[in-house]
């Protein structure tokens, strides 16, 4: 019902019947059937400070895991925890992702002609 | 509205049942070839994941998956990766040939060793194997990152099947190209998981070679940005 108002002042802002016409469009104004895709922020590198710890240790004990085992099972905890966080955080603060907006209007596109 | 919306994304399932394809959609669950009850009491997501295996549909299991207790998915990536050209029969005679000569090696070992140093000698080969496989994991890898032109190997965490993937690949190489011509390959995997096991041998010297490598770049891990 909405959509036959906003195609009539489309259609004065684009006429030529009282001068110039208010807008000159390149491209066709109308939605396209896909979202553009969001920049991915840079994140920092996670865990640095068990690494440098492991690290630590393997310098003072010549490379030996046995005896840097509760360094070495901190660090795997902390790139565990890191790999579910960055699992988790993707798909929500309540918008889609670009992608699964895509995929939604591949499913279901707004018609560009009638049928 | 994305909650709601979400759920028409639910992944799309064919109504004909192909055969096992490579790449299944991530809805389909692996299948679960042991027959017998688990051990332990099952923790609450365990369980909802038995839950799940009742509703969900379930990728076909591989003809090498067998439900008998000598099936070891460790093992069976071992023989994998070791096979050429697809003669998995060759990969797998090779790989109990392996486990045979460590068995017969640990045998001797402990029959000519006196009473008090009896219980040390580890006699079982799947636990010799594995404790192999541990010592030749590397714990952190090194990956390639440009920044300003240059490229530069940044410390990296690796995940497990990386590591896992490493070490076997380490083993498999190290024995094909490293050893004398005319010994058959049971022999060196035999040498060189014994060896493993020990914290020796070349495939434990490379782990260690890629930890100095990534303990000497240590000033670039802040160029990781994951």
């Amino acid at each position: 019902m909405s959509g036959s108002v906003i195609q009539e002042k489309v259609a004065k802002l684009l006429s030529r019947q009282n001068g110039k016409p208010v807008l000159r469009p390149i491209k066709p104004l109308a939605l396209k059937n896909e979202v553009a895709s969001r920049k991915l922020k840079k994140g920092e590198a996670t865990c640095v400070t068990e690494m440098s710890l492991l690290m630590a240790c393997w310098k003072q004990n010549d490379f030996n895991n046995t005896v840097c085992s509760k360094e070495v099972s901190v660090f795997y905890t902390c790139v565990e925890k890191a790999q579910n966080k960055a699992k988790g955080k993707q798909g929500t603060q309540g918008r889609l992702l670009p992608k699964e907006a895509n995929t939604l209007l591949k499913r279901f596109p707004s018609l560009s002609s009638e049928i | 509205m994305a909650a709601s919306v979400r759920h028409l994304l639910k992944p799309w399932t064919p109504s004909l049942c192909f055969a096992r394809w490579s790449r299944y959609n991530p809805y389909y669950l692996d299948p679960d070839p042991s027959k017998d009850a688990p051990d332990s009491e099952l923790s609450p997501e365990q369980k909802e994941l038995q839950e799940l295996k009742t509703v969900r549909p379930i990728k076909a299991a591989l003809s090498s998956d067998t439900s008998s207790t000598f099936n070891d998915p460790l093992i069976s990536k071992f023989i994998n990766m070791m096979m050429q050209d697809g003669n998995k029969i060759l990969a797998r005679g090779i790989m109990t040939q392996t486990l045979e000569t460590i068995k017969r090696k640990q045998v001797e070992i402990y029959h000519r060793s006196p009473a008090a140093k009896r219980l040390e000698i580890e006699c079982n080969p799947y636990t010799i194997f594995q404790k192999a496989l541990e010592n030749c994991k590397p714990i952190i890898g090194l990956a390639s990152v440009q920044k300003g032109g240059k490229s530069y190997q940044v410390p990296v965490p690796l995940t497990d099947n990386r590591r896992r993937f490493l070490a076997m690949k380490w083993l498999i190489t190290e024995c094909r190209d490293n050893k004398h011509r005319r010994t058959h390959m049971y022999e060196k995997l035999s040498q060189e998981l014994l060896a493993a096991f020990a914290n020796e041998g070349n495939v434990v010297k490379r782990k260690h070679d890629l930890h100095k490598m990534a303990e000497a770049n240590r000033a670039y891990a802040h160029y990781r940005w994951w």
